[in-house]
């Protein structure tokens, strides 16, 4: 284990408190440097640092009052003064959450420095934007000027105090605080999603998304997401059932639009793919790169038996009969594959499942009649697949109105994605927790030492890919149905990555990564129609980048956050201190 | 009789281009046991720099031999540079990481290469198949089997540079080093031997072998498309599996087999199954029945499964 601590540490006020981690890498102690450079200077205003910071805050208040822009083709309402509107509405936020951090408690300071570092970036990103629209800075008004100086003053305020790393943890307070927080919190998040895809502009979307960013920033270095992450453990029944409501209600807040509903079920069906892959590569370990094949047979499977005009097969059985039967085809697929590869090193998984999604994809173009038995009609697919309907004559298809809106087909695919993304976090929630839960950790840390051990590494790890296989052969089932038609053509490699990618960017083996990463997947390209064409090619940096500078993801699992970090001893305050070596997690 | 002869020919020359691009999966799997899964795309790039270079550097009308060798160098140099990248940002930060980091890491790598190529390549990104400039024609007939001078070009390049490799791992010094630094890297290490540039020279002469089959590939089909690793990629990976991954032989061996496989398949299986449409499933189905019953390949030594 390597455990080897760069010569040539910076000395003076700035230097590393001990116990905090060099940066292994040359960009992060580039970084680093910057960042002690930086405080060196701003601690020169040490003493005017409550003019500084009030008169920030006061021009970036005043600024978001103010227009932004001098013409009136920039949108979200930066023309107009006396209301702050959009991307100004940010820029309040955050001042306001700054000017709460200042000098509250141990943190504040960097909490502040965040959250005024975050406004400027987004009142900077804004002026640029707006000056590259209008051709040329003379277009920036007065409001957004305003609001450049002012962060950077209030920047330079909180930066000029030394950096104390070390943030108690904040008193767990009573439970109906805690209970508050968690229904307001769910309340805001659902806020915040409808607020973001109501937002029409690129330019504004991103700037919005780099505000919540920040704002989490913040809200980390106060403790206060820490503390909330312990208040939803502590009351978590609470929290799922707050959150699967809020969920719930989303049909009812896009009043009748049918827009953003079809991409909601369409985040429902890929986040409840993504979790199963992550019971594969996130608690197993196993990586899976043709997971989206186990998918398309389920969705062959259900688009076959569901009666559609198209299908090769004169059999109509009721969906949740075809639900099982197809997640049951996929399982045996699963296990076909699994059964002679699981028994070798875990690299050849990743390239014998390569390989399986290939075969899918040929055979499914092929299977028409010609080159083989007809099963898939080739490239055409199965169209015309017919709406779900339930036993009491419930049909999917139908509009039904409930309190006063209209809710449409997507509406009801919705929820039905939602019972299915419930089941699939149970089963993965249940397994995580469970005997072998823990024996899939052992053999994804160490599969030798778990052998050892006396766990049957072979038998469990085709389980995961068993079970792995038949949750995303059940979503196959039901998304025949939403989509209406299943065809070669969804059921690519390039698909595969895209659920890879969610695992990974949002955080392998947890489900708020799964969620968050799906999330992210689907409704980025849909937001910024720029970066629709370069998905892929975004994603792919972002694999390397991920894997890079924070393999465990965006909300990593603690566990795999040590694995991960085990030889730099940055990621947690109980690891050995420099020098001395570090215990494998 | 005469097709099967045809077969075997066509069969040879695809198995050539498998065992140069296996080569550079087996080498550097040997020594760091990493699936560098971007090397197909290394195949790939090489490819469209040896393009690059015909259509942009070359003056028209350049003697077609003297334009061969130097499309040739160029894929080679586009290639290495690249794999050159690759190993010092993406792989060599990651190379006391847990197993699946290097492994997600060579796919984004791929991705990237891959669309960088679709996106960026000179003149607004190469979305459809490109022609390759063809450099030899013509043919000749032996016993009622047709093979192009094309055909002759690839397999002895091919085989003279599999010798050549072969020499270079067992009689120069730093071939051996590279033995060594395979067979036990710690030790290696504390034997003097800088394995670090060990591994830079595994990635190095692997991806010269496949910048050379990049062209090759362009050569025998006639277009070159930012598709052509991905295929070419398992199939050459297929190929190292099957030869036994790590062993430098057994990586050609495994290329020929797995060329003529493919071929045999296409040719040969009765019913609906065979023809072209299937013949990339044919390879496959190798791969998986030699991990079944042969895991360690035809030539490898089992391994020791190493955590």
């Amino acid at each position: 284990m390597s455990n080897v601590v760069p010569s040539g540490q910076p000395t003076g006020p700035y230097a590393p408190t001990p116990g905090r981690a060099q940066p292994a890498s040359p960009v992060g102690r580039v970084v680093r440097q910057a960042s002690d450079g930086w405080h060196e200077f701003a601690g020169r205003f040490d003493a005017q640092r409550v003019p500084l910071a009030g008169a920030g805050a006061a021009l970036v208040v005043a600024g978001s009052f103010l227009p932004w822009a001098a013409f009136s083709g920039f949108p979200g309402k930066m023309t107009l003064s006396g209301y702050p509107g959009g991307v100004r509405a940010y820029c309040l936020a955050l001042v306001v959450f700054a000017a709460f951090a200042f000098h509250r408690r141990a943190g504040g300071d960097a909490a502040g420095e965040v959250a005024s570092l975050g406004m400027l970036v987004v009142t900077l990103y804004t002026v640029l934007a707006i000056a590259v629209e209008g051709g040329g800075l003379v277009n920036v008004a007065v409001g957004g000027w305003l609001c450049l100086v002012g962060s950077v003053l209030l920047l330079a305020a909180f930066g000029s105090q030394p950096r104390d790393e070390v943030v108690e943890p904040l008193p767990p307070g009573s439970v109906w605080l805690q209970l508050l927080a968690i229904v307001v919190v769910i309340g805001l998040m659902l806020m915040l999603v409808v607020e973001g895809l109501s937002i029409e502009a690129s330019n504004q979307f991103v700037a919005f998304l780099v505000a919540i960013a920040f704002f989490l920033l913040a809200a980390a270095r106060v403790g206060v997401t820490a503390w909330f992450q312990a208040a939803s453990e502590r009351q978590r029944m609470i929290t799922i059932v707050a959150a699967l409501l809020s969920a719930a209600v989303f049909p009812f807040t896009q009043a009748g639009s049918n827009y953003w509903l079809r991409v909601a079920a369409s985040v429902g069906v890929f986040a409840a793919v993504v979790v199963g892959l992550n019971i594969v590569v996130g608690l197993a370990g196993l990586l899976d790169l043709g997971y989206v094949a186990f998918f398309g047979v389920g969705a062959y499977v259900g688009a076959s038996l569901s009666g559609a005009e198209a299908s090769n097969l004169d059999v109509h059985l009721p969906f949740l009969v075809v639900l099982v039967i197809g997640a049951l085809v996929a399982a045996g697929f699963g296990i076909a594959i699994g059964a002679p590869t699981l028994r070798l090193r875990g690299d050849y998984l990743a390239i014998v499942t390569l390989a399986f999604g290939e075969i899918f994809r040929i055979a499914a173009n092929n299977l028409d009649g010609t080159a083989g038995p007809k099963i898939t009609n080739g490239p055409n697919g199965i169209p015309g697949v017919p709406n779900l309907e339930l036993p009491g004559g419930f049909n999917f298809g139908d509009s039904h109105e409930l309190f006063g809106i209209e809710l449409a087909y997507f509406a009801n695919y919705f929820w039905a994605e939602l019972v299915l993304l419930v089941f699939v976090i149970l089963v993965f929630v249940r397994l995580n927790n469970s005997r072998v839960g823990r024996a899939w950790v052992a053999i994804r840390e160490d599969e030798t030492a778990a052998a050892a051990m006396g766990v049957n590494t072979t038998r469990l790890k085709l389980l995961a890919f068993a079970i792995g296989a038949f949750l995303a052969g059940a979503a196959g089932t039901l998304n025949a149905h939403l989509t209406t038609q299943v065809s070669p053509d969804s059921y690519k490699f390039d698909e595969s990555i895209l659920l890879l990618a969610a695992v990974v960017l949002g955080g392998m083996g947890t489900i708020g990564g799964a969620l968050l990463g799906s999330a992210a997947i689907v409704v980025i390209p849909e937001k910024l129609r720029f970066v629709e064409e370069k998905r892929i090619l975004l994603f792919g940096v972002a694999l390397i980048l991920m894997m890079r500078f924070r393999p465990e993801g965006i909300v990593p699992n603690k566990r795999r956050q040590r694995e991960f970090h085990d030889d730099t001893s940055g990621a947690d305050a109980t690891s050995a201190p420099p020098g001395s070596p570090v215990a494998t997690a | 009789m005469s097709q099967f002869a045809q077969q075997l020919v066509n069969g040879v020359v695809l198995g050539a281009l498998y065992g140069l691009i296996a080569l550079g999966y087996t080498m550097v799997y040997g020594i760091i046991q990493l699936i560098n899964f971007a090397h197909g795309e290394v195949f790939m790039v090489g490819a469209f720099g040896g393009l690059a270079f015909q259509r942009y550097v070359l003056p028209d009308g350049t003697p077609a031999g003297i334009a061969l060798v130097l499309v040739l160098l160029a894929a080679i140099m586009t290639s290495v540079a690249t794999a050159l990248v690759i190993e010092r940002f993406a792989y060599r930060p990651l190379r006391n990481a847990p197993r699946l980091a290097p492994l997600i890491t060579a796919i984004g790598v791929s991705l990237f290469l891959q669309e960088m190529v679709r996106l960026y390549y000179f003149g607004g990104g190469a979305k459809n198949e490109q022609n390759f400039p063809q450099y030899i024609t013509g043919g000749f007939r032996v016993a009622g089997v047709r093979v192009s001078y094309i055909d002759l070009f690839v397999v002895i390049v091919a085989i003279g540079l599999m010798l050549a490799l072969s020499a270079f791992v067992r009689k120069s010094r730093t071939g051996k080093a590279m033995q060594a630094t395979a067979q036990d890297r710690d030790t290696a290490q504390l034997m003097g031997i800088n394995t670090d540039r060990i591994i830079v020279v595994a990635f190095i002469l692997g991806a010269a072998l496949a910048g050379v089959a990049g062209v090759m590939q362009g050569l025998q089909v006639g277009t070159v498309g930012f598709k052509m690793g991905f295929l070419a990629g398992i199939k050459a990976f297929t190929a190292a599996v099957l030869g036994g991954i790590g062993n430098i032989a057994g990586a050609v061996l495994g290329g020929f087999v797995l060329g003529l496989v493919e071929v045999m398949a296409t040719q040969y299986v009765p019913g609906r199954f065979g023809g072209g449409a299937w013949k990339d499933v044919w390879a496959f189905v190798v791969l998986i029945v030699i991990l079944v019953f042969r895991p360690q390949g035809l030539l490898g030594e089992r391994v020791v499964n190493r955590a």
